[in-house]
């Protein structure tokens, strides 16, 4: 079997972080990603324009980029970590299925975005702001010809700027949040200046395009013949109900939605790790020590995959797990002191931009919720009303999350329906339960014997 | 608060909904209590196939074809979709002696009046296009069924209900009710929610059974094995008939302890393959092993190799209550008056989910009882008849 010092799964900003700093120290690092190429989610979806300077999480990302390949890492691109056990890790990647024995393990996977969802959302036509900034970045193309934004948050702003840059025509960006919000938080802002000038930056992107920016609004109906043509808008009021006698249709062939980003924990949750909730780093996360340790010993878990917190706090994050597993703890007290004006700043983000649990009553009985197969709210709701308030009792008595998916995109939304029904905390619904394999692989490639 | 029934009934499995239905069915006051929910253990981590061809002449034989008349009468019986029906199943023959094998087992079901048609390899190809060239041959068992465990349990659970049955989730029976003084006799059990007295107590939470006898004071031999399914999404290739390598049988009727793999495939209602089997002594441990799925899959490729490109969505494992003779516990504790169980099926849990519940509403309601009763009485293992070491688990 393939052996390694430490396995990073993940090459995103908290991955290569994590990968650079432990190869620096002599360690032999495999750095498994997805993707065909390292640098994930976050370089794939800047948007920036020429005029505009870079920001300097970037830059840092890229200057670990820039040390690969190097003599201590195996970089495996395009390769799924489908499963794992104990410190084996079950891999499929071009060079086919194979298990990978690890003697330290730094989970860094990244995040993934949220839609509650309405009438239409599933409408060719509506899509993630990252859908619409992959087509942008990576294929140069647009999403559409009248493209609407809703959500909450900072993504809405750096995706409507990517979108400009490639001269989209946007009709609207609504913030679901109302700007009142802020003043409670002003604390957090301090330290934080870099964040608040590119966040600033991409606001006069969008003042120089006169492009209608709204708080308090939100997209709550999507309708078209089998694809887009029309959004009804509303004000919400604080507690982010529709404002009645507020709505307004608007032509649009195109909708981005997202409503912040939540950790991706199906890895952690498969290796077993104890997860705990927490609204402000964006639900379940695996719960860690100072040194990012989970309850599971040696296995770490860094950036959005355990809180919702940008690329700042990642690269930080994947350099003090880093540097623990390599034992170089005289460095860390430095980096935990950089690290904890940004943890306030993600704190404040994720709260003042949380989508209020009132969005998760938009959907219609008729709306679906499982994509997978094809599980409509209403028969969800009743599902709730006859006792089932946990997300396993709802896959027990409906057919639901056992799809493509595995409940990847319909978990979290369950969650909300539950705790928005019920009035109990988001976290007493509990999770699914990832098996292997996390994402499909093929019969072929399972059976697959193991290289020796 | 605390209440009574006439008979209370300790898990919400397929098992005790079975028990649930038939008690309820003699018009019976009963009170089901599940700790979890409905179908939350083995009962949601299996296949749903109901054969004839993997049990032994003898009582094992006749349990299984009356259950399998009674999950008919069942399907007519129960308002709700429960994912009847009548698939047949194949016994694939690797080999020319699997074959011989194959050919006995027709023989024997015949001479119990079940059908069996032996397939030549082109007949087999014919049925099932998808599997391998190369195989010896098989035979069509045409009278085999296949439920849906989770609905079917459901369903009986609804009806019982709808006869007045209680039904309580989510609460783990602490402890039993004994009468005064030293008479052994169990006379209801202790809950969270307080007590229920009740004349007879069934314990039916399969491979956790030993747990809950514990409390009674008895021991028993019932062991998990653990078993994986892998669930492939196949579309649009389907497969017609559930398919059992030959070797399957065997390794059923096997105790042993490493691990051992033989091909089940399984389309589900909604479309998927699942595809098992496993089984080996791994305690209550329930996760998956990547060994074992590795070698399903293995199975799965060498019998339906146009499947190799069908994506693996899942898998899972669940424990079955394994019995050392491999015959399931039903019927009435003699040590402990009161009580019964329904338990130790093994991985026949579903197609004798039926017939136990019968068994148990005969014994209950003194009536009159199948010349196999005897065979299953729990009476049969030692330390549930009170020999002095209650220590076998």
């Amino acid at each position: 079997m393939k052996t390694t010092d430490l396995a990073v799964i993940g090459a995103g900003p908290g991955g290569l972080a994590a990968a650079i700093t432990a190869a620096q120290a002599g360690l032999r690092v495999t750095l498994i990603d997805e993707s065909p190429r390292p640098g994930g989610q976050y370089l794939r979806g800047t948007g920036r324009q020429a005029t505009q300077s870079i920001p300097r999480a970037e830059q840092r990302t890229r200057a670990f980029l820039q040390q690969l390949p190097h003599p201590h890492i195996d970089l495996q691109t395009g390769t799924l970590v489908w499963g794992i056990d104990d410190r084996t890790l079950a891999l499929h990647g071009p060079n086919g299925n194979f298990n990978l024995q690890a003697e330290q393990i730094i989970i860094a996977t990244g995040g993934r975005e949220l839609v509650p969802p309405f009438p239409g959302w599933t409408l060719p036509g509506v899509m993630t702001l990252g859908a619409a900034q992959i087509l942008t970045k990576e294929y140069g193309l647009l999403p559409g010809k009248r493209i609407a934004l809703a959500g909450s948050g900072p993504l809405l702003l750096a995706a409507a700027s990517a979108l400009l840059a490639k001269d989209a025509r946007i009709i609207a960006i609504l913030e679901a949040t109302h700007p009142g919000a802020w003043l409670p938080h002003v604390n957090a802002l301090w330290g934080n200046f870099n964040r608040l000038l590119e966040g600033n930056a991409y606001l006069r992107t969008i003042q120089r395009h006169k492009i209608p920016y709204r708080f308090g609004q939100t997209v709550i109906q999507a309708t078209g013949k089998g694809q887009l043509e029309y959004i009804v808008t509303a004000k919400l009021d604080p507690r982010g109900r529709p404002v009645p006698g507020s709505e307004k249709e608007i032509a649009a062939d195109t909708l981005c939605l997202g409503f912040g980003l939540i950790p991706n924990t199906e890895l952690a949750q498969l290796a077993e790790c104890q997860h705990e909730y927490s609204t402000t780093r964006g639900g379940w996360v695996p719960a860690r020590d100072k040194y990012l340790q989970t309850s599971q010993p040696g296995i770490y878990a860094v950036g959005e995959a355990a809180g919702v917190g940008g690329a700042d706090m990642a690269l930080m994050e994947g350099q003090i797990a880093a540097l623990a597993i390599t034992r170089r703890f005289n460095q860390i007290p430095a980096l935990q002191r950089q690290l904890r004006p940004l943890r306030r700043f993600a704190v404040m983000l994720n709260t003042l931009f949380a989508p209020p649990l009132a969005l998760n009553t938009l959907a219609s009985d008729e709306t679906i919720i499982c994509r997978c197969q094809e599980v409509r709210a209403g028969e969800i709701r009743q599902a709730v009303r006859q006792g089932n308030h946990t997300l396993g009792g709802l896959k027990n008595s409906i057919h639901i999350g056992q799809g493509q998916c595995q409940g990847r995109t319909c978990g979290p939304l369950l969650t909300r329906l539950i705790a928005s029904q019920t009035h109990e905390p988001p976290e007493a619904a509990g999770q699914f339960r990832p098996r292997p394999p996390l994402k499909p692989i093929s019969l072929g490639a399972l059976a697959q014997e193991q290289r020796p | 608060m605390n209440t009574t029934a006439d008979a209370i009934i300790i898990g919400g499995g397929i098992v005790g909904a079975a028990c649930a239905y038939y008690l309820s069915e003699r018009g019976l006051a009963v009170h089901l209590i599940e700790r979890d929910f409905p179908a939350s253990g083995t009962s949601r981590a299996c296949d749903g196939l109901i054969l004839q061809w993997d049990k032994l002449p003898g009582a094992e034989l006749s349990l299984g074809l009356a259950s399998q008349k009674l999950w008919r009468d069942l399907a007519a019986e129960l308002d709700a979709e429960i994912g009847f029906e009548q698939a047949g199943t194949i016994f694939l023959a690797e080999q020319a002696d699997q074959m011989e094998a194959g050919k006995e087992k027709a023989n024997a079901l015949s001479a119990s009046g079940q059908r069996a048609e032996v397939l030549t390899p082109g007949e087999l190809r014919e049925l099932e296009p998808e599997l391998a060239l190369d195989l010896a041959g098989g035979v069509l068992f045409p009278d085999d069924l296949q439920v849906d465990p989770r609905r079917a349990t459901l369903a009986m659970l609804a009806a019982a209900r709808r006869r007045g049955a209680r039904i309580t989730t989510g609460e783990a029976v602490l402890n039993f009710q004994r009468a005064p003084g030293d008479n052994p006799a169990i006379t209801g059990v202790i809950t969270p929610g307080g007590s229920i007295a009740a004349a007879h107590v069934i314990c039916a939470a399969g491979v956790w059974s030993a747990e809950i006898t514990q409390l009674a004071g008895l021991s028993l031999p019932i062991r998990p094995r653990k078993g994986h399914i892998l669930v492939s999404d196949i579309r649009p290739k389907k497969i017609h008939h559930p398919l059992l390598e030959g070797g399957y049988a065997t390794t059923v009727q096997l105790a042993a302890e490493d691990v051992q793999v033989a091909l089940v495939a399984e389309m589900t209602a909604s479309g998927s393959l699942l595809l098992g089997s496993s089984r080996e002594f791994a305690g209550f441990d329930r996760r998956v092993s990547l060994a074992v799925i590795r070698a399903i899959a293995q199975r799965a490729a060498r019998f339906l190799p146009h499947l190799a490109h069908s994506s693996v969505i899942r898998s899972y494992a669940g424990l079955r209550p394994w019995s050392p003779d491999h015959l399931p516990l039903i019927g009435p504790c003699e040590q402990a008056p009161g009580f019964y169980l329904a338990s130790g099926h093994e991985g026949a849990g579903i197609g004798l989910a039926p017939i136990t519940g019968k068994l148990i509403a005969d014994w209950v309601t003194g009536a009159a009882l199948p010349p196999y009763a005897n065979a299953v009485l729990p009476d049969r293992f030692d330390p549930i008849k009170g020999s002095k070491t209650n220590v076998l688990i």
